[in-house]
């Protein structure tokens, strides 16, 4: 049983899937190094008993989830995320077992940057973040290229629906 | 037009200082009073330190007023503030989303008011207050925001002399208020303060005890002082409520909506027509068996805290239809349906299938640290689940035309209504269980201070894609 609605069509990088596998790799074992010291001073120190227990379960819950997140979530992501810009509405879509559908009105849209990190630089993505009185909201991984281009082209669009002045006249 | 610099009222001198007593008298009557003989270190050192604030505090009251002022600018307004670091802040006219003004009894001696303007930003700079003006310096600066309006959104129409009032409190009202918010009760927190004040002093418990001998043996007078105490309590109630709700005034024109309120200190708020982005009616379980509710009108404007919220509702004590009628005049659009669908029982089992964190987490926090205790578990199972059954009972939802309207809350009963226009954006969310039972979650959110998250949980597949399609065509 699906919800009708109609699906945005465009895709991110298939680079997408790297990217977040290497950061997840990177912050994963950061913290399960934080905890394997933290484990080894409970043992060097004595401190109490409960707190070794902690720290193991934490570790368990650490390396189930770093399974989960570096072999398996980023495909899911790179694979059901969708989103179309056109002149009157953002649209997004992604997720698999919790799917998520968002809208945006162009109107509504305040501001448009895009942003890199280190290893998105390698593969030349961008993070789009579209930003309006509500919230936030970011795209992931869009190749170089298209990214200048589509935050010009929000820009563009939401400027021309900037209507906040005589916001709902129409219906006052 | 350019009508020069202003400086506040001198007034305000005097407005400040009494503000100023009102929160220093406490520290005074402790310092100097309560601690009178004593030589402690840190009293003497508390006297200094309080002298030198005080001191300070007039003196910058002083400079405040020398150097505080504004002026109106073309279709803007320009605030000149501070005293060492000079601060100019300035905004356009047409940027204003309410207006509020309130005179206390230090503004009424001076024949003066406030006024404050919230525009639609958030952050310290989005009001602007002018503490101190006269009446005509408020009706100026009122005058040139509608004329500011007016030259942009060019409407010609008639301009707003003609109000109309809807409402004006009784004292039919304030009795039926005064009763439902309960203030009857403040004299129990009142006599104890009292008591154990006075309990300091003398040596009251003794008294107290042959008093009290004396009052069971003679029990009538047990009864009499009852209801003389239950007498005084209504008296104060009715005194506190009218002062807060007394001279309740609801009027509109055709682009503005007022409410005026207070005896004594009165407090005047309006708003555009077009600013309102969402109409609440809230009723308590009190409010319901007596077929009161209150609405509170959403606006974008600085309305982070409870007292603005409570400044931006129509009367709280209102009986039910007669407020629907009131919203129905002046905001027409804001159709409020009585009779709303609730969601197939499919969805109470789907909210009672929802893991039970709570729960897992209080039986592993007892079985850990206190384990006769598990019982408590059970209650909080069962208050998990009852709370679960309260929500699918009470949530309901319709949509007709451009407005939406949902219901949430057991115990608190509100009912939210918006428009389409209003929406900042929508969200369709359904996980896998929600999937099975064909049913997805919609979250949508309105401008407001904080802002106003609306989920609705369990809505039928078929709504929701109407409903995103219904958002999108737009």
């Amino acid at each position: 049983m699906y919800i009708h609605i109609e699906e945005p069509t465009e895709t991110i990088s298939k680079d997408a899937v790297k990217v977040w596998r290497i950061s997840n790799t990177i912050g994963h074992l950061a913290a399960i190094l934080i905890i394997a010291v933290l484990v080894v001073c409970t043992e060097m120190f004595g401190w109490y008993g409960w707190i070794g227990i902690v720290l193991y379960i934490l570790g368990g819950i650490f390396v189930l989830s770093s399974i989960f997140s570096i072999l398996i979530e980023p495909t899911y992501l790179q694979n059901t995320w969708r989103y179309r810009i056109d002149q009157q509405f953002v649209q997004m879509k992604h997720g698999k077992w919790q799917v998520q559908h968002t809208l945006i009105p162009m109107e509504k849209v305040e501001y448009v940057r895009t942003e890199q990190g280190p290893i998105m630089r390698r593969y030349g993505l961008y993070n789009l973040e579209i930003g309006t009185t509500a919230s936030n909201h970011i795209i992931p991984a869009i190749p170089a290229e298209e990214a200048k281009q589509l935050k010009g082209q929000i820009a563009v669009y939401a400027k021309i629906q900037d209507e906040d002045a005589v916001e709902g006249a129409s219906d006052a | 037009m350019t009508e020069g610099v202003k400086r506040y009222h001198a007034a305000f001198i005097a407005v400040e200082l009494v503000s100023f007593l009102k929160s220093s008298i406490g520290f005074f009557l402790f310092l100097f009073i309560l601690k009178g003989s004593s030589t402690a270190t840190w009293v003497i050192w508390g006297r200094y330190i309080f002298l030198i604030a005080s001191v300070w505090t007039i003196f910058s009251i002083i400079l405040k007023w020398y150097f505080h002022c504004y002026e109106i600018v073309g279709d803007s307004i320009v605030v000149h503030e501070g005293v060492v670091v000079k601060k100019q802040r300035s905004v356009a006219l047409d940027r204003i989303h309410n207006q509020v003004s309130n005179t206390t009894f230090v503004h009424r001696w001076f024949g003066l008011t406030s006024l404050t303007l919230e525009t639609g930003t958030s952050g310290e700079n989005a009001t602007f207050t002018f503490p101190v003006i006269t009446e005509e310096e408020r009706q100026r600066i009122l005058l040139s925001l509608e004329r500011g309006e007016a030259s942009i959104e060019a409407v010609a129409k008639g301009k707003s002399s003609n109000t109309t009032i809807h409402f004006r409190s009784t004292k039919k009202d304030l009795v039926r208020a005064s009763f439902t918010s309960l203030s009857f009760l403040a004299i129990f927190p009142l006599l104890s303060a009292i008591y154990f004040n006075l309990a300091d002093f003398f040596q009251i418990e003794e008294t107290a005890e042959n008093a009290l001998d004396y009052l069971l043996i003679h029990w009538w007078m047990l009864i009499v002082l009852f209801v003389l105490a239950l007498a005084i309590s209504v008296g104060i109630g009715f005194i506190k409520t009218s002062m807060k709700y007394g001279n309740y005034v609801i009027s509109d024109d055709s682009e503005r909506i007022y409410i005026e309120k207070g005896i004594g200190n009165f407090t005047s708020f309006s708003i555009q027509k077009h600013r309102v982005q969402a109409v609440i009616v809230e009723q308590t379980i009190l409010k319901r068996l007596l077929g009161l509710a209150s609405i509170k009108l959403l606006s974008a404007g600085a309305f982070g805290d409870e007292k603005g919220q409570e400044k931006s509702s129509l009367y709280p004590f209102m009986p039910k239809h007669e407020a629907y009628r009131i919203l129905q005049i002046m905001l027409p659009h804001y159709h409020i349906e009585e009779k709303m669908n609730r969601f197939p029982i499919k969805v109470l089992w789907l909210k009672l299938l929802q893991p039970y964190y709570l729960t897992i987490l209080a039986i592993i926090g007892l079985m850990i640290f206190k384990r006769e205790w598990l019982w408590v578990a059970a209650i909080v199972f069962g208050l998990t689940i009852l709370s679960r059954i309260l929500d699918y009972w009470f949530t309901s939802y319709i949509r007709h035309g451009k407005t939406v309207q949902i219901r949430k809350g057991g115990f608190t009963n509100e009912t939210f209504v918006t428009h389409r226009e209003r929406i900042q954006q929508i969200t369709v969310k359904h996980s896998w269980l929600q999937r099975k039972f064909g049913v997805a979650t919609l979250t949508f959110t309105n401008k407001a201070k904080p802002l106003h998250e609306s989920e609705l949980y369990g809505v039928s597949n078929k709504e929701a894609g109407t409903f995103y399609n219904w958002y999108h065509k737009k």
